[in-house]
């Protein structure tokens, strides 16, 4: 009896969702005028921007000193307000010591005298007067790249256009400069040239690079910019998700990680200038010519994926072929919409795969131990060679009904990997309610903005608690209904309704 | 500690489920299988007697048969 009491108890009491290192991003708040102290000084400055996908990745290292008389620690990295929330995967690292991983940076809200967003870098031990440091600076800025001409034929190149100041965007002094453009092919028919900014033609032009600069600016005031537009061939899709939902659903009885993704998908590249042509579009991909339509997504998924499925609003597409891993190598999913997606055109759809728990669920103090640890890629994603930009991730971890005490980590390795600092993930603990839950699974929530193919793979581990009573509690419960219903069955049995004389 | 090495620390004892996605099936059919049996014996001489010997193995049998029975349907739960 006192073990169904303890067990009826523990079947109705709520789950304790603990969690200590949840995380809400917040931004500060700078006063208006706002200028960012004179305390360092660019001494040397390289951009190099990479255009050879729909989005643009940028990596610049700088050699900085400070010029004040007392050490110095916040860094100040400034972006136009419109600009500043399409930055993605802000990351500063010391570009001689990569592997102490990343420094620790705070994003400001717009300063309503500039108009400018700051990115705040804290180095992790303050730089002491003539003292030098090597920032190695990487982000992704996304929709910066705008189609030109804006509408095309069906079978005609695709051009994109990109606009920056040959001056990089600065709160300090920069001493000297340069600019390294890379380009995805030779085709480049239109770019601001310079004048009067170096001796010599600017830009220097070698195969798919041009380099601006190298620039003397140590007398141009920090903010001055110097417009550039370059507009080269892009003829690819310009591959734009607006909301990625992804579902990661652990099952201790079914043994199973299923995944689950949902995508809201857009080619922002040109549009169509004349009406969809079904003939000429066979006659496109019969001669497998470039194009700017989006054919097909290739997903590579993980060794031991299992059940794959495709979907979309109408229901099952056919149109894919999954080509199952053998051995330790990847599956790929082979992903064929219902139809060519050009340019402003919209496809929504799912798709979703199972996997053996082992490779990702580990206990986590021996085999009796009621506490786990789960390793799971962030975001997988379609491989493309164009590079696919993503506007917003959600990604919910549903771990099995009653587990609490939920923490979770980024993973980070000696190189970028494509996300945003820890906390400026937005984290969050929930339930969800699903097949034979009593109080609901215990889910983890985590979204980021303005993500790019770049954090492909990008781990993050999970641990949790998840006791014996909260395994048994589905079975239980079904035991415990069942047993009800007997019992009542019994007693209601029990009751004499016969009419007799009493 | 930081996670990923818990994680690493954890490699010797990864996740084994009670019963493989193989057996789901077969364990989930022959529990209800034997949950419907028992009730049914039960149903037909509804006793104190019979709840403890007939009634408790068919709730159990039921509710972790059902169980496995959803799981082998590819509804993990």
């Amino acid at each position: 009896m006192r073990f169904f009491t303890a067990t009826v108890l523990g079947l109705l009491a709520p789950s304790l969702c603990a969690a200590t290192n949840l995380t809400t991003p917040s931004r500060l708040d700078l006063p208006s005028g706002f200028k960012p102290p004179q305390v360092f000084k660019n001494i040397n400055l390289v951009r190099n921007t990479n255009l050879e996908k729909s989005y643009v990745r940028e990596t610049i290292n700088v050699v900085v000193e400070n010029v004040d008389k007392q050490p110095q620690n916040d860094y100040y990295i400034p972006f136009p307000a419109e600009v500043f929330d399409r930055v993605g995967g802000f990351e500063v690292r010391d570009k001689k010591a990569p592997e102490k991983g990343r420094f620790d940076v705070d994003y400001t809200e717009a300063v309503p005298s500039d108009g400018n967003q700051y990115f705040v870098v804290h180095l992790p031990e303050p730089l002491a007067p003539k003292s030098q440091i090597t920032l190695g600076i990487s982000y992704s800025v996304l929709s910066s790249l705008s189609p030109l001409p804006a509408t095309i034929g069906q079978a005609d190149k695709q051009f994109l256009t990109y606009s920056f100041s040959a001056y990089m965007p600065s709160a300090y002094t920069t001493v000297t400069q340069k600019t390294k453009l890379k380009f995805p092919s030779n085709n480049v028919p239109d770019y601001t040239p310079t004048e009067g900014l170096k001796s010599g033609s600017d830009p220097e032009r070698k195969g798919t690079t041009y380099t601006y600069g190298p620039y003397d600016t140590a007398e141009v005031a920090p903010g001055t910019e110097h417009p550039i537009t370059v507009r080269y061939e892009f003829t690819k899709p310009v591959i734009t998700v607006n909301l990625l939902e992804r579902d990661l659903e652990v099952s201790h009885w079914g043994g199973n990680l299923a995944t689950e993704e949902r995508y809201w998908l857009r080619n922002n590249g040109s549009e169509l200038t004349n009406q969809f042509s079904r003939v000429q579009w066979t006659f496109t991909s019969y001669q497998k010519a470039p194009t700017s339509a989006l054919r097909e997504l290739t997903y590579p998924l993980l060794p031991g994926s299992v059940d794959p499925y495709f979907i979309d609003d109408i229901g099952n597409v056919s149109t894919s072929r999954y080509r199952p891993s053998v051995g330790k190598s990847a599956g790929n999913l082979e992903l064929k919409p219902r139809y060519p997606i050009f340019g402003g055109w919209n496809y929504s759809f799912r798709i979703g795969w199972n996997n053996d728990l082992a490779s990702f669920l580990r206990r986590a103090a021996g085999v009796d131990s009621d506490s786990y640890v789960l390793k799971v890629p962030l975001i997988e994603g379609p491989k493309m060679a164009e590079g696919i930009q993503y506007e917003r991730v959600v990604v919910r971890v549903v771990l099995p009904e009653g587990a609490h005490n939920v923490r979770f980590e980024l993973l980070e390795g000696t190189n970028s990997n494509g996300l945003p600092g820890a906390k400026h993930i937005y984290a969050h603990l929930n339930t969800l309610k699903t097949y034979m839950d009593t109080l609901g699974r215990t889910t983890l929530t985590l979204e980021v903005d303005s993500l790019t193919d770049e954090a492909r793979d990008s781990k993050f581990v999970v641990t949790y608690d998840h006791s014996m009573v909260d395994a048994l509690r589905k079975p239980l419960t079904i035991f415990a209904g069942l047993l009800t219903v007997f019992v009542a069955a019994w007693g209601i049995g029990k009751i004499d309704i016969s009419i007799k004389k009493r | 500690m930081s996670l990923n090495e818990v994680w690493e620390a954890a490699s010797a004892t990864p996740f084994i489920p009670l019963i493989a996605k193989d057996s789901q099936f077969s364990v989930g059919f022959n529990l209800l299988l034997l949950a419907l049996v028992t009730a049914t014996l039960f149903g037909l001489n509804r006793s104190f007697l019979g709840i403890v010997s007939l009634g408790i193995p068919a709730a159990l049998a039921s509710g972790f048969g059902a169980v496995f029975m959803i799981c082998a349907a590819g509804v993990y739960v």
